[in-house]
């Protein structure tokens, strides 16, 4: 039972870690344009 | 219920427009959609098949459900190639083989077809094993369905994978000859109207380096690629992804899962097509000039410069392994099955940023309203012509689609020949030009005098802007003498008055309608219960796991 406690705790914890990422991620894309605007993308 | 927990508030109507995927409310089936223009026929048939189901549904449905139907097919293919009857494992199979970087990085670059194909790998992957007995050639078609919906990217990572599962299979002869079989005649659409396009098959060089692999992860070129990302285009990088302490846990659960599948659940011809194609996928950065080389030797090796799309098949054996480790680890009592639900959720907390639309890279959009003006003008003419897009170029950032790169969408959405400018611009290197009218234009358009005389001459009756529309453009003046019968800020429509008559060589028709007969007939044929008895989708290996 502890193990199971301990597991899903894990769980929970490690995606409220990944939503933060998120959160921080996005936050840094002020401006999601690829410029210029023609281009298929950047390496 | 992954799909939905991927496409979050993509699912809402309207149209995702990522990169290379582009939907329209109502494709028309046209000489374009089968290949028959000049044009390399990389979207045949799935723009077909997206154009047939645009028949009874609203093509941003249709869009839905093709998008959902990866996550599904993907997790129930993941879910039955490994070898055991407990439900948990083979869940945990399917989760890991439909959300992972491979996945997310191609969604985002918009390649829906080929993504298509990839999900059904692990169907490739059973019915390979068993395409010697008798039947087996027909399972096997019937696993290919996605693939050759998907068209030539698609089918090409199939083969990787079946071709070395057929050799290692048993009745080998019969095994690789029912392979390349089915193999054949699911490309047919593609590959005659690509072999008889009357301009050959391009083979530029300069795209080797643009579209090599590349680090997204702090583990280097080769450590991304393991860990099945690495796409080429920084772009398309889920958020959060390549963040340190999820990187090394990620790579931790690949290297582990690949282990788990060599010691339980050994499949060699399944081993041999992840490691060719990791060097497949490596092969354009660690040796770029072999790769041009080889390109400039035979045109078709081009299909190498896209690499990253060969690690595919190390992510079925991902998936088998770490179905296979949770099968042998995790008991089931509670605290087991607790564990269990872990490994389930793993992927998924790893890999955040797949969630919710890609974590806001997947939004829906409308089509302007002057689109829709546009093309019930364009419908209503009688007059023949081509259609050119300006600006000249082949990816838009459109401002209605939130700035997110896609391809130029007008081409699809008008019913008519578009010319747009197909070379492509990746980190302001541009890769030539394949359409032969694109090519033909192209010293018309960049030169600086008048348009509308050469354009009607060379067969052009609309021309097309549909981004920087403001008088500030220079082709405004450039185009006197056209009629303006559209004009917004979304986008500006000319008409031009007699454009001459000409005939744009393509494949032959009666070759491109014979495959095309094949290739149904024999996919109908493949699900016919009398001619191919036995007919089932799950084509898992023997089970050898514990009882549930």
């Amino acid at each position: 039972m502890r193990i199971a406690i301990a597991a899903v705790s894990g769980v929970l914890l490690a995606a409220l870690a990944s939503l933060g990422v998120v959160q921080l991620a996005n936050a840094d894309q002020d401006d999601p344009v690829i410029k210029p605007l023609y281009e298929y993308g950047g390496r | 219920m992954l799909g939905g927990l991927a496409l979050g508030p993509g699912l809402a109507p309207g149209f995702l427009l990522s990169f290379d995927m582009v939907f329209v409310p109502s494709l028309d089936l046209s000489r374009m959609t089968f290949g028959l223009t000049g044009t390399v026929p990389r979207h045949v048939p799935s723009d077909a098949f997206a154009a047939v189901l645009s028949l009874v549904l609203p093509g941003d449905v249709v869009q839905k459900v093709v998008l959902l139907g990866i996550f599904v097919i993907a997790t129930v293919a993941g879910a039955s190639i490994v070898p055991s009857e407990r439900l948990l494992p083979r869940l945990v199979a399917g989760v890991v083989y439909a959300w992972n970087p491979f996945v997310a990085e191609r969604l985002l670059l918009g390649h829906w077809a080929f993504l298509l194909g990839y999900a059904a790998l692990p169907w490739v992957v059973g019915a390979a094993l068993r395409a010697g007995e008798p039947g087996g050639g027909w399972r096997l078609v019937r696993a290919l369905v996605p693939a050759a919906i998907g068209g030539f990217a698609a089918i090409a990572i199939s083969a990787l994978v079946a071709l070395p599962i057929a050799l290692c299979a048993a009745r080998r002869r019969q095994a690789v000859g029912k392979a390349v079989a089915a193999l054949t005649v699911l490309s047919l659409p593609w590959l005659v109207t690509g072999w008889l396009r009357p301009s050959g098959m391009p083979g530029h060089t300069e795209g080797v380096a643009a579209f090599a692999a590349r680090a997204d992860t702090p583990f280097g070129t080769l450590g991304s690629l393991l860990s099945l990302g690495g796409v080429w285009n920084a772009g398309t990088v889920p958020a959060g992804y390549g963040v340190p302490l999820f990187a090394v846990l990620w790579l931790l659960v690949v290297v582990a899962s690949i282990v788990a599948a060599v010691r339980f659940a050994p499949n060699r011809g399944l081993f041999v097509a992840a490691g060719v194609g990791f060097v497949l996928a490596a092969l354009g950065a660690v040796a770029a000039p072999l790769l041009r080389g080889l390109i400039e030797l035979w045109a078709g090796f081009a299909v190498l410069r896209d690499g990253q799309q060969y690690v595919a098949p190390l992510a079925v054996v991902v998936a088998l392994g770490f179905g296979a480790l949770v099968d042998r680890v995790v008991r089931t009592d509670r605290a087991g099955v607790a564990l269990g639900v872990c490994a389930l959720a793993l992927p998924v907390v790893l890999l955040p940023g797949l969630a919710w639309g890609a974590a806001g890279k997947l939004r829906p959009v409308q089509y302007p309203d002057a689109w829709e003006r546009a093309r019930a003008i364009v419908a209503a003419d009688p007059v023949p012509g081509d259609v050119l897009v300006l600006p000249w170029a082949t990816y838009r950032s459109y401002p209605w689609n939130g700035g997110r790169t896609s391809l130029d969408a007008l081409p699809r959405y008008l019913d008519r020949r578009g010319i747009v400018a197909d070379a492509v611009i990746v980190d302001g290197a541009s890769i030539p030009a394949e359409d032969p009218r694109s090519r033909g234009l192209d010293p018309i358009v960049r030169a600086d005098g008048p348009l509308t005389g050469p354009l009607r001459a060379a067969g052009v009756r609309y021309v097309a802007i549909d981004a920087e529309t403001g008088p500030e453009n220079p082709v405004h003046a450039r185009l006197a003498g056209a009629e303006r019968v559209v004009a917004s800020p979304d986008l500006v429509l000319y008409r031009l008055d007699d454009p001459a008559e000409r005939t744009e060589p393509g494949p032959p028709l009666l070759p491109a309608a014979l495959a095309w007969f094949v290739t149904v007939v024999a996919v109908i044929w493949a699900f016919w219960p009398f001619a191919a008895p036995g007919i089932t989708l799950t084509t898992r290996p023997s089970r050898r796991g514990k009882a549930p």
